[in-house]
């Protein structure tokens, strides 16, 4: 569906120095920078999946997704989307896609969603009948029929990107990108669009694009990931394998039916985590059997969980240090 | 083609809903800023009167000559006020926002969306005073323009909508590149003022400027000869040539910008 | 009691005087970011250019009144200069901030929020200045005998004349700003104003040229005081001592605008802490 190779993206950025005087020297003679957003980056993704992209701020994630989206020209490179070339914006390929920013809306903001739906369908020249059933299987889907019309500025943040996504949906793209779609939403929001997104695909198989900050989104929806920092591609493949990779090891939290023995914690496993009711234990997977069956026989136990350490740690260290493919990380 | 011009048919009326609803909701702001436009009207005619008390012409036009020009650069601010300015403003606020990029993801052409974007139907106002100003005055000469008269001037009135709406369409491309682009907007709009008088009121350089470089020579001056028959025939044919060449440079420099455009960080 | 009102007006002023150096400072280095967003907004202010246009064409055949071709061009090379170095935006910064509720932002500040727009409006005059100077150049050029070089009475007039303005025009702004925190249309009622002046400011037509129950109104009305007159003293169109009798009047206007700014103030910024921004 989606097929990208060596794309890259250069941008030339004047910088200019501060002071008066740099001011005025730079209207003769300006300096130019070469800002490297993507570098040779190559994928491919088939319909019907559900990829991640993850990344540091600035990593040229955005950049990507603008430039699959037709609104960027790629400076070198080779990229389609369901056979289209996308800066060429033709109409086919316009109906085909759709993209939503999280930090940007489409909805009018002074009239209600409503108004947007109706400019959405006459853009997009949707027949009446065909586009009110999707939009009442949308607006039903995602529980939206009391806000249509209400003006978006009135609305929650959360109630808004459900209108947003409402509106993106209504001429059946057959690829979402989805550009940090779950900023700045509470928790259970978060969870309420990320079950319709999972839902969405299944049932319509639309190939969906995430990029988030939020693991917990690329945890749950995203069974592929792709990593971009600095503009380069360092890994694309499950996430899973990616976490098992970094860190190779698993954490126990252990919670204490009373105050254990001095020293009686160090000898089971490296201790992240301690207080005097609970402590949290780092330890190989291969020895977290043996860990368990340990701790259970030598310290007051009341209760005890195994987990992977937590994805935001993982990437943390992932896009901090080095790449795994030269050489790995050993953990510290 | 016929099914092209039917969906653009049924874009535009969606877009003026938009506009007229909006209208509708903020109906006082508009009322006032369409009183307002009415009382500037009256305003700008002070000096006119003025002159015309004590002189019989200036620069070789009469009072009612010159209010023809004054009424005519009227309904061209009314039409610039009314149809074109607040569309290419909403549009500059979307490139601030970065909103624009949802206008090029919709499958239809850039530039229509962005022009049809937002409307004021409360310029109506001082666009019926202001016709209302070049009615009185073609009566004041008991001049009738013939039908050539008549078309030609409303012809090259055409060319000056066409010329204004491109001079915009040349603004929001830059700001394309240079975002702040508010101020730049005053600047038009100031220099535009002047085409409220006769361009033979200003003389030697100012004049070549006006007429070339700015054309606002064409945009009022012209119609207004053509309708009172002062305009040659060949003239008038140049300056709508002229026009159109504009409009087609400016519409080329759009696409280029929009080429080039790189959309603020998300 | 009245020692400690005193003592702490003087300490109020002690800070305020620690304070507003480094507000011009900021006020001129956010200038200078800003240096060609200002430049465009001077280049817009050219409507007294176009009349000048207009009023020479005029003249061609003959005088109006007093004002040959020459005597126009002085007046509108006058009021351009006159114009820009008075000028301000004050008036849509405090409509802006007022809507998206900074204002109050500057009400947990210990010195009042006219202060810090003040300083900012004036940090911008060292920039007007230059850019009127070769205005001024031209202006005594054509109109050098008229001008007030040699007679320090005269020049010191000018002056006053033209910070009355400066202040005036300030301190209109700041009350109609202000009104933004009752009305949704403040800019409206500006622009009222502004028509107002265009007539009867001399801007669009020089007062003496306009009917005399027009020039009589403009007297005993503001909008003369910020435009008109300041230029008439400055290309010498008045005597010494009527100059200095409407000085006395432009300032007595600037008097009754600082009390009706301060009064405003008290009572909008009171209400606005109770609402929230």
């Amino acid at each position: 569906m989606i097929h990208v190779s060596s794309l890259s993206k250069i941008y030339r950025v004047h910088r200019r120095p501060p002071g008066v005087w740099a001011a005025v020297r730079s209207l003769v003679h300006r300096n130019y920078e070469n800002v490297h957003a993507l570098a040779e980056v190559s994928f491919h993704i088939e319909p019907g999946e559900r990829v991640g992209f993850l990344g540091p701020n600035g990593a040229g994630k955005t950049t990507a997704l603008k430039i699959l989206s037709g609104l960027l020209y790629p400076t070198s490179g080779k990229v389609t989307v369901g056979g289209f070339v996308p800066h060429e914006r033709r109409v086919e390929f316009l109906r085909t896609i759709t993209l939503v920013m999280g930090q940007k809306q489409q909805l009018m903001w002074d009239l209600p969603p409503s108004e947007t739906f109706a400019m959405n369908r006459a853009l997009f020249d949707l027949p009446k009948r065909e586009a009110d059933a999707v939009q009442n299987e949308l607006v039903e889907l995602l529980q939206v029929g009391p806000l249509l019309g209400k003006p978006s500025r009135q609305l929650s943040l959360g109630e808004r990107m459900k209108c947003e996504l409402v509106a993106a949906l209504l001429h059946r793209p057959k690829v979402l990108f989805l550009d940090e779609p779950t900023i700045g939403l509470d928790v259970s929001m978060q969870a309420q669009l990320r079950d319709f997104i999972r839902r969405h695909n299944e049932a319509t198989g639309a190939t969906i694009l995430l990029t988030s900050h939020y693991m917990a989104d690329v945890a749950a929806l995203c069974p592929r990931v792709v990593v971009i920092d600095k503009g380069h591609l360092i890994y694309d493949g499950d996430l899973k394998t990616l976490a098992r990779r970094i860190r190779p090891e698993k954490r126990i939290t252990l919670h204490f039916a009373s105050v254990p023995a001095p020293g009686s914690l160090d000898r089971l496993g490296n201790c992240v985590a301690r207080s005097d009711s609970q402590a949290t234990l780092s330890v190989p997977a291969a020895q977290v059997t043996d860990a368990v069956r340990a701790a259970l026989e030598q310290l007051p136990i009341a209760d005890i969980s195994v987990e992977d350490p937590p994805l935001e740690e993982i990437m943390r260290e992932f896009l901090g240090g080095e790449r795994p493919d030269s050489g790995g990380k050993t953990p510290t | 083609m016929n099914q092209i011009f039917r969906r653009y048919a049924r874009l535009f009326s969606v877009q003026l809903r938009t506009s007229f609803t909006l209208a509708v909701q903020y109906r006082f702001d508009f009322f006032i800023e369409g009183l307002l436009a009415l009382l500037w009207l009256g305003i700008t005619l002070v000096p006119l009167m003025v002159v015309f008390a004590r002189r019989a012409t200036v620069a070789g036009w009469s009072y009612p000559e010159a209010l023809v020009v004054v009424g005519l650069f009227s309904v061209l601010k009314a039409v610039l006020d009314g149809a074109i300015t607040p569309s290419l403003n909403h549009v500059v606020d979307g490139i601030r926002k970065g909103t624009l990029d949802f206008i090029l993801l919709k499958p239809a052409d850039a530039q229509f969306l962005v022009s049809t974007a937002r409307f004021d139907p409360w310029r109506i106002l001082d666009l019926f005073g202001s016709i209302a100003i070049v009615l009185y005055a073609l009566r004041r000469l008991h001049h009738v323009p013939s039908v050539l008269e008549a078309l030609s001037g409303c012809a090259l009135f055409s060319v000056a909508i066409l010329l204004i709406y491109s001079l915009w369409i040349l603004v929001v491309s830059l700001s394309f590149r240079v975002v702040k682009v508010d101020n730049l907007s005053y600047l038009f709009m100031s220099i535009f003022d002047a085409g409220r008088w006769p361009i033979h009121v200003f003389k030697g350089a100012l004049r070549v400027l006006f007429t070339v470089v700015f054309p606002l020579a064409l945009m009022t001056t012209y119609p207004a000869q053509a309708l009172l028959g002062h305009l040659s025939l060949a003239h008038a044919l140049l300056a709508g040539a002229g026009g159109l060449l504009f409009a087609g440079c400016a519409r080329w420099i759009w696409q280029r910008s929009l080429h080039a455009y790189t959309s603020a960080s998300s | 009691m009245r020692r400690m009102w005193a003592s702490r007006a003087l300490s109020g002023v002690r800070r305020l005087l620690r304070a507003y150096p480094s507000l011009l400072r900021v006020g001129l280095a956010d200038m200078l970011a800003y240096r060609a967003e200002f430049l465009v907004w001077i280049l817009s202010m050219n409507m007294p250019l176009v009349m000048m246009a207009l009023w020479t064409a005029v003249a061609a055949d003959g005088p109006m009144g007093r004002f040959g071709q020459r005597e126009f061009v002085a007046y509108y090379l006058g009021m351009l200069i006159v114009r820009i170095l008075t000028g301000s935006w004050l008036v849509w910064e405090l409509t802006m901030e007022i809507r998206r509720g900074t204002l109050a932002i500057r009400l947990l500040r210990p010195i009042h929020p006219l202060w810090a727009f003040s300083a900012m409006q004036l940090a911008a005059v060292p920039m007007r200045a230059l850019v009127i100077s070769p205005l001024v150049v031209v202006l005594y050029w054509v109109a050098g005998a008229r001008l007030p070089m040699h007679d320090p009475e005269r020049l010191a007039i000018v002056f006053a004349s033209i910070a009355g303005a400066w202040l005036l025009l300030f301190l209109v702004m700041a009350i109609v700003g202000m009104l933004a925190a009752y009305i949704e249309s403040a800019l409206s009622v500006f622009d009222l104003w502004l028509g107002a002046q265009a007539i009867l400011s001399g801007f669009l037509v020089p007062l003496e040229l306009m009917p005399a129950w027009v020039a009589r109104l403009a007297r005993v009305l503001p909008f003369r005081y910020i435009l008109g007159f300041p230029v008439e003293t400055l290309i010498g169109l008045e005597s010494k001592t009527v100059a200095l009798r409407e000085l006395g009047i432009q300032w007595l206007f600037v008097a009754t605008a600082l009390a009706m700014t301060l009064l405003l103030w008290r009572k909008a910024l009171r209400r606005f802490a109770a609402f929230g921004g």
